[in-house]
């Protein structure tokens, strides 16, 4: 048996991040596969391995880790296999910006319009009593606003508005970094590319007029490049939702502008 | 190696980076800008994406070899690898991880609830030619609320929560160490850093916690950080602001 457990959803967003991490380490884990949308990450038996309720968690011996980009960054430290960081100081400084920019920045954008569209109508239909106390238990208060507004449909014109400028700016930023070099934040392959591609591989499908091989073909070639690698694939094969299969559109080898997803 | 700090009074992300710069001994050119006047977005590299959109809103820009860097946590880490002086982050990775999560917890809910109650207290203050060259339009939203004022009643008790909570947290931590991490680090150095100013703002939040305010002390003293302290032009440098870091907009 292994001595990692990863407690995670799809390969997607915060839980693809350490999921892909390992396997391009070659770790081999035990996969606890968690329902986001079934509120698995609020029932007791996650709560007592972690009680913020939030997904990813990874266990390695008896030690809990959670936070996704820093468990990338103790993945890469402890565990032997390719190197996921660069060596010099400063492409890790550039590596942990855009780790951030994504995370705090740009993901919560797309995050919004993704809960909207996708997490907000899949649990729409349950029992109002069930979501109800599915919400209650929800151990952090932010949390709790995002499912409600996620479930009723309240997010506002406004914040929305302000989602779709920070996607569309976001998306002109990782072209023009991308156009620069190979990968997103240093000359190798690294934390931030698999940080990338978890929030970056639906692009030509949610966003099909932002994002395509006439307006973005740095991202479209990154995008590119990193699905074919084993370990992605290995990875996405792990998903088990219509939001994780909507990688296969980088087997196109050609995305143009208005084309039906 | 050539570089540079753009850095304003030593507090909040100038105190974090100026405290690591001076702990890890790296020769650099010191270059006072003031953050409170938005005074960043006059520099050559103010349009640089990593300026531009840096997440920690005016925080000091370091320029090395001419690529200019931002964010105070990362600038730490960058510093502890480059300088000689004694390590800034645990050795092992447990350890090192403990640090990254500890200081993201700063970053994500500590930093933007200090920023606003700061400057609240204490505006900034930018001239129309000044706010209309910031890149970022969400920055400059965020500078023209707190100029006109506005701060809800909702966002002012969140963030006096966030401070009480933080406070808390260090509290607990501090039981049988003397620095968070076990040995002096970028952890103690960020924490006080958005922390020092909030003593007189919030009150309430330190009252009864002998190690988190013994800690203060410890840190203040640390040679670092009385290097970078006595750097101040103010009388007081935790009452100097700028605006910091957004609220998260959800979730």
């Amino acid at each position: 048996m292994p001595d990692v457990t990863l407690y995670h959803w799809e390969p997607n967003a915060n839980s693809g991040k350490p999921m892909l991490a390992l396997m391009e380490k070659g770790v081999a884990f035990n996969s606890h596969y968690l329902d986001l949308l079934s509120f698995d990450q609020h029932a007791p038996e996650y709560l007592a391995v972690n009680p913020q309720g939030t997904i990813p968690a990874m266990l390695h011996g008896d030690r809990v880790l959670t936070e996704s980009t820093a468990i990338m960054e103790y993945v890469e430290e402890v565990f032997a296999g390719p190197r996921l960081m660069p060596a010099d100081p400063r492409d890790r400084w550039r590596v942990r910006w855009w780790m951030k920019f994504m995370d705090q920045w740009l993901a919560p954008s797309f995050s919004m319009i993704g809960w909207k569209v996708f997490v907000g109508p899949a649990v729409r239909d349950k029992d109002p009593k069930e979501l109800q106390a599915a919400i209650e238990r929800i151990p952090l208060p932010e949390r709790r606003v995002a499912w409600r507004k996620a479930i009723s449909g309240q997010f506002g014109a406004e914040e929305l508005e302000e989602s779709r400028r920070r996607v569309a700016l976001g998306i002109r930023m990782l072209e023009e970094e991308l156009a620069r070099r190979a990968w997103l934040a240093s000359n190798q392959y690294s934390l931030a590319d698999i940080n990338g591609f978890n929030l970056a591989y639906g692009l030509p499908v949610v966003w099909p007029e932002l994002s395509n091989d006439e307006l973005t073909p740095h991202i479209l070639r990154w995008l590119r490049t990193i699905y074919a690698r084993p370990a992605t694939k290995a990875c996405w094969a792990m998903g088990r939702t219509s939001m994780a299969k909507r990688v296969a559109i980088l087997e196109q080898p050609q995305i143009t502008p208005g084309q039906p997803a | 190696m050539s570089t540079t700090l753009y850095h304003g009074e030593p507090n909040g992300p100038s105190l974090t980076v100026l405290a690591a710069l001076f702990a890890k001994e790296v020769p650099a050119e010191l270059v006072r800008i003031d953050l409170a006047r938005g005074e960043r977005h006059t520099l050559a590299c103010a349009q640089e994406p990593q300026v531009a959109m840096s997440v920690e809103g005016e925080g000091p820009v370091l320029l090395v070899e001419g690529e200019a860097m931002t964010d105070s946590v990362f600038l730490a880490c960058y510093l502890d690898d480059v300088g000689p002086g004694a390590p800034l982050r645990p050795a092992d990775p447990y350890g090192r991880w403990e640090t990254m999560t500890w200081c993201r917890q700063i970053i994500e809910r500590t930093a933007p609830a200090a920023a606003c109650l700061g400057c609240r207290a204490h505006p900034p203050e930018a001239d129309a030619a000044m706010l209309q060259r910031i890149g970022s339009a969400d920055l400059r939203a965020r500078w023209r609320e707190i100029m006109a004022g506005n701060f809800s009643e909702d966002h002012l008790s969140d963030s006096r929560t966030k401070i009480r909570l933080a406070v808390e947290k260090i509290e607990i931590r501090l039981d049988g160490r003397q620095w968070l991490m076990g040995t002096f680090s970028i952890a103690d150095i960020e924490s006080y850093a958005w922390l020092a100013g909030m003593v007189s703002l919030v009150p309430e939040a330190f009252a009864g916690r002998p190690r988190v305010t013994a800690w203060l002390e410890r840190v203040k003293g640390q040679p670092a950080v009385t290097k970078a302290l006595s750097l101040a032009r103010s009388a007081d440098p935790a009452a100097v602001w700028s605006v910091g870091p957004e609220i998260n907009r959800w979730g």
